[in-house]
């Protein structure tokens, strides 16, 4: 993953004057966003040269790192193909509802092309004080060495803000998103986390549905080094209600009812003796032993 | 979406899979004109699982008989449902059952086709005779082929059950599933395979875009009668029926973490979470992240056993500030009104707000006496002590 704050971004679907607000906000931070395609809407807007297609733009303005993707779900597969097909590696899908088989096809494209996907129904990256790659809400975070990693939008910033009124600024904050079927998963992003130097410890945060979290704990007890705080939502919630979020998508015939359960998960991050919060504001002192330890 | 089993057939249907005459009963007279030659089944039309055992189908043999059988039919709740139709069915006497069905993995990301020759209420404690093919690249008949010779099959049999799983792939890519089932797949005697039960689960974000699977979905949606705000709202979840706090947030995540919280708090969960989204999500109708929560609020005060509601936003689009005076509207309006009718009194709010320009926002809140807090865990101890309170709706103005 490329995520210099010298990045060339792209902007797919500036209709609806949805993703408006957002440019600003990234522009704000500094990310250099180069052009936005919209079909039918070829000109300017805001300071952006704003394309009919993908190709044009990268004619224009050169190879472009990372798209961020606004069209509405029903359009995020043909949006993320024409990406893929102008050689854009790095994707992230902010839409939300993208039907599965949608998804489907687009992993098969992107994984033959080496691509990224991240999302959809993701708020996307944010390196605090550096970089903002979709919509995070920037005014959560504050520079510093902690890794947060979740599902969630908003979840996300509750777990940042208590970070940063702790004093743990973070490196990176990524939502992988929420939908049934995303791209880029946990353990790519707890690789990433290790990898990374900033990164000093990491804070995933789950919830019910899918089994990415206890895929998560596996490979967290095999691989990651440094050190990993987790944190579950939903533990109360009733099972098989999916929230609006559709990553609960059972999947699950023939594999037991304990699948996708929050209790599976903390018994997943318990067997892989990784520290669980109870609740948010229980993360930076959990976060802080862990550090101390190290 | 889950369909009927007789929607489900009708689909097998059309698409080639082998279905048993069968003939759909609104009403138990619909019988007199019966076009299928007894003995007839007679299989009560929910969507839940366990219909035989609960005495929801029954074989029957003249036209006295199924009568008296689908009027009791149609008066047996199963799991709390009532059959809207019923479906009646030629009898099929089969030699073995199969199981087949294809989901999505949520982790492999890609279609998975499951098989069994111990079908029929077996399959679930065998789970070790299901077998698994995961369809790595695009869809090709090989794929099915390797299911059945997984599941042993050899010869006319491997041949006949790969075909089916084809064209049950087929359905499943036209028709945007989650899931496609049929258990269990009776095979006669001569090897003829037969689907005596067939599950179909349409995957919820993609009916828009199927007109004829859409007008079905609303007409399903026309005839329950739960009380829920209207969709562009929000997400509504009932959740704990002797619950009395009720809460409003943006965001799935962090509704559960906000209903886990008050759960420990209270030892009780919430009776309703409504989730009215994020900014970043426009729904068609257009209305507005503030309309959401005004008519989300309008909502839920509306129904008695609430006695507490807690807000729950973090935001930078809309701000704070543009939400904080939205809800300071709704109580001022709701005061207003409430003038007339001293007796309905609002539940007690708590707004819990996280973003900038918060002393602003509370400064709005605190102008109509709301309770609001940016510490998560202070406005949830502040919520279950005023849900604990006698209910302010009794009190005598």
């Amino acid at each position: 993953m490329k995520l210099k704050p010298d990045s060339k971004v792209l902007i797919q679907g500036m209709a609806a004057s949805l993703s408006s607000p957002y440019i600003t906000r990234m522009q704000a931070y500094g990310t250099q966003i180069v052009a936005a395609v919209s079909p039918g809407e070829g000109g300017s807007s805001n300071n952006l040269p704003v394309f009919d297609l993908v190709e044009q733009a990268v004619a224009e303005v050169g190879a472009i790192d990372t798209t961020i993707i606004f069209v509405p779900p029903y359009q995020a597969l043909d949006a993320a193909q024409e990406a893929i097909a102008s050689g854009i590696k790095q994707i992230i899908i902010t839409s939300a509802g993208v039907p599965p088989l949608d998804m489907v096809r687009l992993l098969r494209k992107a994984e033959a092309n080496e691509t990224i996907i991240l999302g959809p129904n993701s708020p996307g990256i944010i390196i605090p004080g550096k970089l903002l790659l979709g919509t995070h809400a920037s005014e959560f975070y504050t520079p510093g060495a902690i890794g947060l990693v979740s599902r969630s939008t908003t979840l996300t910033y509750e777990i940042a803000l208590e970070l940063t009124k702790a004093g743990l600024g973070q490196s990176i904050g990524v939502s992988i998103g929420s939908d049934a079927i995303i791209g880029s998963s946990f353990l790519q992003w707890l690789q990433i986390l290790d990898e990374d130097e900033t990164t000093e410890a990491i804070v995933l945060v789950g919830e019910p549905g899918g089994n990415s979290e206890e895929a998560a704990a596996r490979y967290i007890a095999e691989a990651i080094d440094k050190p990993v705080i987790a944190y579950i939502a939903g533990c109360h919630a009733p099972a098989g209600k999916h929230w609006g979020h559709t990553g609960t998508l059972a999947a699950v015939v023939g594999r037991g009812d304990n699948v996708g359960t929050a209790k599976s998960k903390l018994e997943a991050f318990k067997a892989a003796k990784v520290p669980i919060a109870e609740r948010p504001s229980q993360i930076p002192e959990l976060v802080k032993k862990a550090l101390k330890r190290k | 979406m889950d369909l009927l089993e007789y929607q489900a057939k009708e689909w097998f249907r059309e698409i080639g899979i082998p279905v048993l005459p069968s003939q759909r009963i609104d009403r138990p007279r619909d019988l007199k004109g019966l076009k299928i030659p007894y003995p007839v089944v007679l299989k009560s039309q929910v969507r839940t699982g366990g219909r035989g055992k609960a005495g929801g189908v029954k074989i029957v043999t003249n036209t006295i008989d199924a009568i008296a059988a689908a009027q009791a039919i149609f008066n047996l709740p199963i799991l709390g449902e009532f059959p809207e139709v019923l479906l009646a069915e030629a009898k099929y006497n089969s030699d073995r059952e199969f199981y087949l069905a294809i989901v999505i993995d949520a982790v492999a990301r890609r279609p998975l086709l499951l098989g069994s020759t111990q079908g029929g209420i077996d399959v679930e404690s065998n789970p070790e005779a299901l077998q698994q093919v995961v369809v790595e690249r695009d869809f090709s008949p090989f794929y099915a082929r390797r299911l059945a010779v997984k599941m042993g099959l050899q010869g006319e049999a491997l041949a006949s059950v790969s075909a089916i799983v084809e064209k049950m792939y087929g359905l499943f890519v036209q028709k945007d599933l989650d899931l496609i089932e049929i258990n269990p797949l009776g095979v006669s005697s001569t090897g003829e395979l037969m689907a005596l039960d067939g599950k179909v689960t349409v995957n919820d974000q993609a009916i828009a875009r199927h007109p004829d699977i859409l007008a079905m979905a609303e007409k399903n949606a026309s005839r329950s009668n739960g009380r829920s705000p209207l969709a562009q709202v929000g997400k509504w979840n009932e959740v704990d029926k002797s619950g009395n706090i009720a809460v409003l947030g943006n965001g799935a995540g962090l509704l559960m973490a906000t209903l886990d919280l008050i759960a420990e708090a209270s030892h009780k969960n919430p009776a309703v979470c409504l989730n009215v989204g994020h900014g970043r999500i426009v729904a068609d109708a257009g209305l507005s992240f503030c309309d959401r929560v005004v008519q989300g609020l309008e909502f839920i005060t509306q129904d008695k056993s609430i006695h507490a509601i807690l807000v729950n936003i973090l935001c930078s689009v809309p701000t704070t500030v543009e939400v904080a005076e939205a809800i300071a509207n709704f109580v001022q309006h709701e005061s207003k009104t409430h003038k007339t009718r001293t007796h309905l009194q609002h539940p007690r709010l708590v707004v819990r707000l996280a973003g900038t320009d918060l002393d602003t926002a509370k400064a709005q809140l605190d102008a109509v006496q709301v309770v609001s807090s940016e510490n998560l865990d202070e406005a949830i101890a502040q919520v279950v002590r005023f849900a604990k309170s006698p209910s302010p709706r009794r009190s005598s103005e």
